[in-house]
């Protein structure tokens, strides 16, 4: 516990002294901004329907980038560099096991991650008094879509754990781990799109392609204000599944 | 404090340890020496658990490095080769961090760093961030890490390596100091310091142990002792008495001094000792002599004679069989 909680701070401090943290913040912020202005605009000069307004604001394109560049930039970093520097033999051969750093770095990946999110959170507070708004906006599902976004976070930033521990190079580790959000994002369309219908209408394929669609998540279910337990699961297998497997990498130097 | 039984590593095809053991016992301070790629690094990392072994096995302080390896960490301070650290803590941040990495309780940590701080000279340079300072504040930056947790051994890779003439004294004088509190093993390819801090040496070459023992009683049994004899006589009488003497393995050198005198001097077997025959045969002779002795080779010249003089010897030794 020690361990964890220390490597959290010093990884959390680590993301607040690094210049990319805040480069990520600004843009982040400068293109919400933009983003939320013109879509309150749209809601000034045609009123419609309060529940479409969360939704609609929580998924700006913004929150792309947030979802499949973020977090690979977040955690390139981790094992990555600590491989082509070499302190990882400093930190490995202090008294600590492996899971434990693994943890606190993606612990503090996971802070830092919410901590960017949290000022829009803030400013959806705000909106709620906004007068263009016909009625007050139900918060209800704005926080659970926050928390949807939030599991989401955690898994693709187990991801990116798990691909800066398989290289020293961080560029590498963060392009591997785009690749795959953008292959989570897209699979679910593409096999509706190019897979036979028999294939489809499979009892197991569809499980699979609805239980791993992300969008689908997100869209249909967090922001009507629903976490089902199945998707709890699929995102919190899916994190522990990745760590797992970055404890494992980091254990594999014991193999050769 | 620390034992090490018939261990193996291999990474793939290459074998980097091929069978060594030792121990090292408490409060002693063992130089552990061999030139670059002998094996030292890789050794010094199966002992902090980094690297586990192929086979064999290794203890520290008690505890087993493959089955409890926390517990065996804990035991260690370790000063990793070239010392890779966060550039972007400052001096006293980074240590901090390190202390309560090592489990040091909260309350004693402040002191904890102080004291380590301390010890390893980094008082001026706390506030710095690690990437500003230079090479040899850097290199105690990590022994003050090594020591911040008072582990009962330490493990220094290359301590020296990179510094210039004075930090590398300052380095030494340091090494000695903490040798009252701590057990040391400590690599290094440089003779000279492993000679002035250690008690104790072992030489590793292609993986295998070549020596252990006293920096003295190596030198004492090796290779390359030669008998010294300075006397007024015929050059061909004298080299008749260094061959009729037992141990003596050659003809010997012959330099003519310039009052006449002639010394000559000649390689004796690792086990022998000669100058009690060769001191009788001198006065049988009854010609006036003014040294007779046995000279030990530099550890230089040990150090070379037990890693390339070894090899080869059964290099030859393989040769004449073969024909």
């Amino acid at each position: 516990m020690n361990v964890i909680v220390t490597t959290l701070k010093r990884e959390l401090m680590a993301y607040f002294y690094s210049p990319v943290a805040y480069v990520i913040a600004v843009l982040f912020y400068l293109f919400r901004g933009l983003e939320t202005a013109g879509l309150t605009r749209t809601y000034e000069t045609f009123p419609r329907e309060v529940d479409g307004f969360t939704t609609s604001y929580i998924f700006q394109a913004s929150t792309n980038f947030m979802i499949v560049l973020v977090p690979p930039i977040l955690t390139m970093r981790c094992f990555a560099e600590e491989k082509r520097t070499g302190s990882l033999e400093v930190l490995l051969t202090a008294p600590v096991r492996e899971f434990e750093i693994v943890l606190g770095k993606w612990l503090a990946a996971l802070v830092f991650f919410a901590a960017i999110w949290l000022p829009t959170g803030l400013l959806l507070w705000v909106l709620t008094w906004s007068p263009f708004l016909a009625s007050p906006l139900p918060l209800g599902p704005a926080f659970t879509s926050y928390v949807g976004l939030f599991l989401l976070g955690a898994m693709l930033l187990a991801v990116g754990c798990f691909t800066s521990s398989l290289t020293d190079n961080q560029l590498l580790a963060s392009l591997s781990a785009m690749l795959f959000n953008i292959a989570l994002m897209a699979l679910p369309g593409l096999a509706n799109q190019h897979l036979p219908r028999a294939a489809i209408d499979n009892n197991i394929v569809r499980t699979l392609l609805e239980q791993t669609n992300v969008y689908d998540h997100l869209q249909n279910w967090f922001t009507r204000g629903l976490i089902d337990t199945g998707h709890l699961a699929f995102y919190l297998g899916g994190s522990a599944f990745f760590l797992f497997l970055t404890v494992k990498a980091l254990e594999a130097r014991k193999w050769r | 404090m620390i034992r090490v039984d018939n261990l193996v590593k291999r990474f793939g095809q290459t074998t980097a340890v091929a069978g060594i053991s030792f121990s090292v016992g408490k409060g002693e301070v063992v130089g552990f020496l061999g030139p670059n790629g002998a094996g030292k690094t890789t050794t010094l990392r199966v002992l902090t658990c980094f690297h586990p072994a192929t086979s064999g096995k290794a203890a520290v302080g008690g505890f087993d490095v493959f089955d409890d390896p926390v517990r065996a960490r804990q035991q260690i301070g370790y000063l990793p080769e070239n010392v890779p650290i966060y550039g972007d803590l400052r001096v006293e941040e980074y240590l901090r961090y390190r202390a309560a990495l090592k489990g040091v309780p909260r309350r004693q940590r402040r002191v904890a760093v102080e004291v380590a701080m301390e010890r390893a000279d980094v008082f001026d340079v706390r506030r710095k961030l690690v990437a500003h300072v230079s090479r040899g504040y850097r290199q105690r930056v990590g022994l003050a890490d090594a020591l911040v947790a008072r582990p009962p051994i330490l493990i220094l890779d290359e301590p020296t390596t990179g510094l210039d003439p004075i930090q590398r004294r300052r380095m030494k004088t340091l090494v000695r100091e903490l040798a009252n509190e701590h057990t040391i093993l400590f690599s290094s390819h440089i003779l000279g310091e492993v000679q002035d801090v250690s008690s104790r040496i072992l030489v590793i070459h292609r993986g295998e142990l070549r020596a252990d023992g006293t920096p003295q009683a190596l030198l004492q049994t090796s290779h390359g002792r030669r008998l010294v004899v300075t006397a007024r006589a015929p050059a061909e009488r004298l080299i008749a008495l260094f061959g009729g003497l037992a141990g003596v393995s050659e003809a010997p050198r012959v330099t003519v001094l310039a009052d006449g005198y002639l010394t000559l001097d000649a390689a004796v077997g690792p086990a022998d000792d000669p100058r009690d025959a060769a001191a009788l045969a001198l006065r049988a002779l009854d010609v006036p002599v003014r040294e007779l002795r046995l000279q030990l080779p530099t550890l230089e010249e040990y150090f070379l004679q037990v890693t390339e003089g070894a090899d080869a010897r059964a290099a030859q030794q393989l040769a004449g069989a073969s024909a």
